[in-house]
């Protein structure tokens, strides 16, 4: 197709943009000016004015003039010559990117690390904004249905604890809490049960702090332990833990439930998740602040709790985690790691 | 070039072949002429594309996606090719941009009003209603007047009544069922008369849903235009309800079938499962498999019907879509379609979705090169004076304005 054209020239299809019939025409530039000329067309554009064709593999070439007519050329590889020759635009660095294999996996292998970045961070900060507008009402009826679940399942029974006993511990606990500055506490309920989980303590969102009986006999009823694990399920349900969590491994689920109001799916699944995931480090370790905090708040020793997580250390090398780990969110079902005892014994030390 | 073999009863014509027309009675129509149309894209150069638009529109937070979804469209017109020439799209990223923020503001307000009571609910919906027709106009609009061929521009002529005869209905079982819901004073304790009427809201959903489809295809194929040529959908409702009863039959079928195969199967997944409850797992495990195994009995109850239904929609559509000049044959077969589904879904599962572009350019290129176009009229005089454009213009204002352009 190029036989009739001058070196320097390009011959392609000139289209008026009001008819459909094509008339051949040739290109050249010169002065930064594409010149056009065919059978009575006599034509002269501004470079700069002119919608450059971008490069692909395949497909024509069709440049667009301001007035709606348009050049087509059906040789790409034509075209692609006589433009680097002739002085026509080059491509976007969007195009040269999308040209190059190697520009194509670096820009895959960035979008992974972006993605995997928000997932590591994004996630749990979006889960925190769901979180915050969530009324209340949700909380209570997430909580009521994991505990009506959990009952279900026989992992806990109800308690055998004599009611003097029990009234004892809700008294010395909602004593210890009127200590704290006032209106930092959350509502909460204490539920007393015993059962297969063994020694153990977990709060559920809307209030529920549920703990064994097995707890109780354990450390045989001292006060100060009791405060400290309290004070921990406490800050639980301070900083809304259960629901953040419950949000983030839904937060498909939960960002549509707050955009449509309509949140019964985040309620069905709550008890399957609640009942199984476990609370991240950060979580567990905004918990034990809140714990030394009501510990000092009420004169004891953070050391009361280095020795009941010892004491489930214990427990776990021996008996295994079998039964205990069903639970994940329970303070009791993983045994603490050394840096969570050493933040309670350094807590001891400074008052 | 691929280009396919389609089973056209029509003789392919060379171009000189045309028949001298004072030769032919003014009593027989012109001969027609079948073009051929082909797409010359390949998958992996469509993936740079679509990975270099991945990346920049998750960097921008979405904000890129006009100027993706301009490449992408370039792309796939600028490699369609129709008698030797090809399409090209013309949509500004710009306008675009604008009409995808008024969107997203519409659904942010709409779905606060749902937070509210049932009755902001249904005015809501209603709003909603009410401006979805012009919307979808305006759509259709900017997509097919940014759409070019040989130089023209094509053109959707359909009128804001028409539109909106063609859309309320499917708005009409959403806003029953609200109004129903409006009845009920206690969500967990519903009269027994809700029961009965939502059961005959969804009976009547049910049976005119082809007819509401049938009007929505019918406003969008019967008004489109290039130059002075105007289509118009010659298809009356009882095939499509045809079809739909084939298309239950279909359904039915497959999942009998497929729910022999589960029942089979299911006993030995289910004790796979079981084993996996018990001990400390975490909640995204056992959820994901929950989720992957209810997703797996999804596609296989789909993986049959949906393939029949879109091969035998579009050839119904396409071949009565016509007009004096232009006639069109669609000849997707069902066999090819499933075969490439099936293809498809299995690489994009193996390569964790990274096949998508390929089985997209794949899809395209079946869909595209079994339709037909029968040319009649002359193209060679086909004019499109640009006055007309002029004295519509309130028509493309919204779309030209806004950009708007949902993916139909």
């Amino acid at each position: 197709m190029n036989e009739h054209a001058l070196p320097g020239e390009l011959a392609a299809n000139f289209f008026d943009g009001e008819h459909a019939s094509a008339h051949p025409v040739r290109l050249h530039i010169r002065d930064g000016r594409l010149h056009i000329e065919g059978e009575a067309i006599q034509r002269t554009v501004a470079l700069a004015e002119v919608q450059w064709p971008e490069r692909t593999r395949h497909g024509m070439r069709m440049l667009h003039l301001a007035d709606g007519s348009s050049i087509q050329c059906s040789d790409s590889a034509a075209w692609d010559q006589w433009s680097a020759t002739e002085g026509g635009r080059s491509d976007g660095w969007v195009v040269r990117t999308q040209q190059r294999w190697g520009l194509v996996l670096a820009s895959l292998s960035a979008l992974l690390a972006i993605l995997a970045s928000a997932y590591v961070w994004g996630v749990p900060w979006l889960a925190s904004a769901i979180v915050a507008t969530l009324p209340a009402s949700v909380d209570q009826t997430v909580g009521e249905a994991t505990l009506a679940s959990i009952d279900a399942r026989a992992l806990v029974a109800p308690s055998h604890l004599p009611p003097a006993q029990r009234r004892g511990i809700r008294e010395a606990f909602d004593a210890a809490v009127a200590r704290l500055p006032a209106g930092t506490a959350p509502r909460y309920r204490l539920e007393f049960r015993s059962g297969k989980i063994g020694p153990n303590a977990f709060a559920l969102p809307g209030g529920a702090i549920v703990l064994t009986d097995e707890l109780v006999e354990c450390v045989k009823g001292e006060r100060a332990v009791i405060v400290g694990v309290l004070g921990h399920e406490l800050g639980h349900l301070q900083h809304r833990h259960g629901m953040r969590m419950l949000v983030q491994a839904g937060i498909l689920t939960a960002a549509s439930g707050a955009l449509w109001g309509d949140f019964s799916s985040l309620m069905a699944l709550a008890p399957v998740w609640l009942g199984q995931a476990a609370y991240s480090r950060d979580a567990e370790r905004e918990a034990d602040a809140e714990s030394v905090q009501l510990m000092l708040a009420n004169g004891i020793s953070p050391d009361a709790m280095v020795g009941f997580f010892r004491a489930v250390e214990a427990m776990h090398a021996g008996q295994g985690q079998a039964q205990a780990g069903q639970l994940g969110i329970a303070l009791a079902s993983h045994p603490a790691n050394d840096e969570r005892i050493a933040y309670f014994q350094r807590a001891a030390r400074q008052h | 070039m691929i280009s396919a073999q389609n089973g056209s009863l029509e003789p392919m014509e060379e171009a000189g072949e045309r028949l001298d027309p004072v030769m032919v009675s003014d009593a027989t129509p012109p001969m027609a002429r079948a073009l051929q149309l082909s797409f010359t894209g390949s998958g992996s150069e469509y993936f740079r594309i679509w990975a270099v638009n991945l990346l920049l529109t998750i960097v921008t937070l979405g904000l890129y996606r006009p100027w993706a979804k301009v490449r992408r469209l370039r792309y796939f017109y600028g490699n369609t090719v129709l008698d030797d020439h090809a399409f090209d799209f013309h949509g500004d990223p710009l306008k675009m941009l604008r009409g995808l923020l008024l969107v997203g503001a519409m659904l942010v307000v709409y779905s606060f009003a749902r937070r509210g009571s049932p009755m902001a609910s249904l005015v809501a919906l209603l709003a909603l209603a009410a401006l979805a027709p012009a919307l979808m106009r305006a759509a259709f609009q900017f997509r097919l007047g940014n759409t070019s061929w040989r130089g023209l521009r094509f053109r959707f002529h359909g009128d804001l009544a028409g539109a909106y005869r063609a859309l309320i209905p499917a708005f009409i079982p959403g806003a029953a069922f609200l109004a129903i819901g409006l009845g009920v004073t206690d969500p967990l304790h519903p009269p027994p008369w809700f029961f009965k009427a939502s059961g005959g809201v969804t009976l009547i959903t049910l049976v005119l849903a082809p007819l509401i489809w049938w009007g929505l295809k019918r406003y969008q194929h019967g008004h489109m235009g290039l130059g002075p040529w105007r289509t118009t959908l010659k298809l009356g409702p009882m095939p499509v309800y045809a079809l739909g009863l084939k298309l239950i039959g279909v359904m039915l079928l497959s999942a009998f079938l497929f729910g022999v195969l589960m029942a089979v199967l299911g006993a030995k997944l289910g004790m796979a499962l079981h084993g996996l409850s018990e001990g400390p797992r975490s909640a995204a495990a056992t959820l994901a498999i929950t989720f992957a195994v209810g997703a797996l009995v999804w596609l296989l109850i789909l993986l049959v019907p949906m393939p029949f239904a879109i091969s035998r929609a579009q050839n119904m559509i396409w071949d009565h879509t016509e007009c004096a000049e232009v006639s069109f044959e669609s000849r997707l077969g069902f066999w090819p379609l499933f075969g490439l589904t099936v293809q498809n879904w299995l690489l994009m599962a193996v390569t964790l979705g990274l096949y998508w572009p390929f089985a997209a350019v794949a899809m395209y290129r079946l869909k595209v090169e079994s339709v037909t176009p029968q040319l009649r009229g002359d193209l060679d005089h086909l004019r499109d004076p640009r006055q007309a454009a002029v004295t519509d213009a309130s028509g493309d204002f919204a779309g030209d304005l806004f950009g708007i352009d949902i993916g139909l």
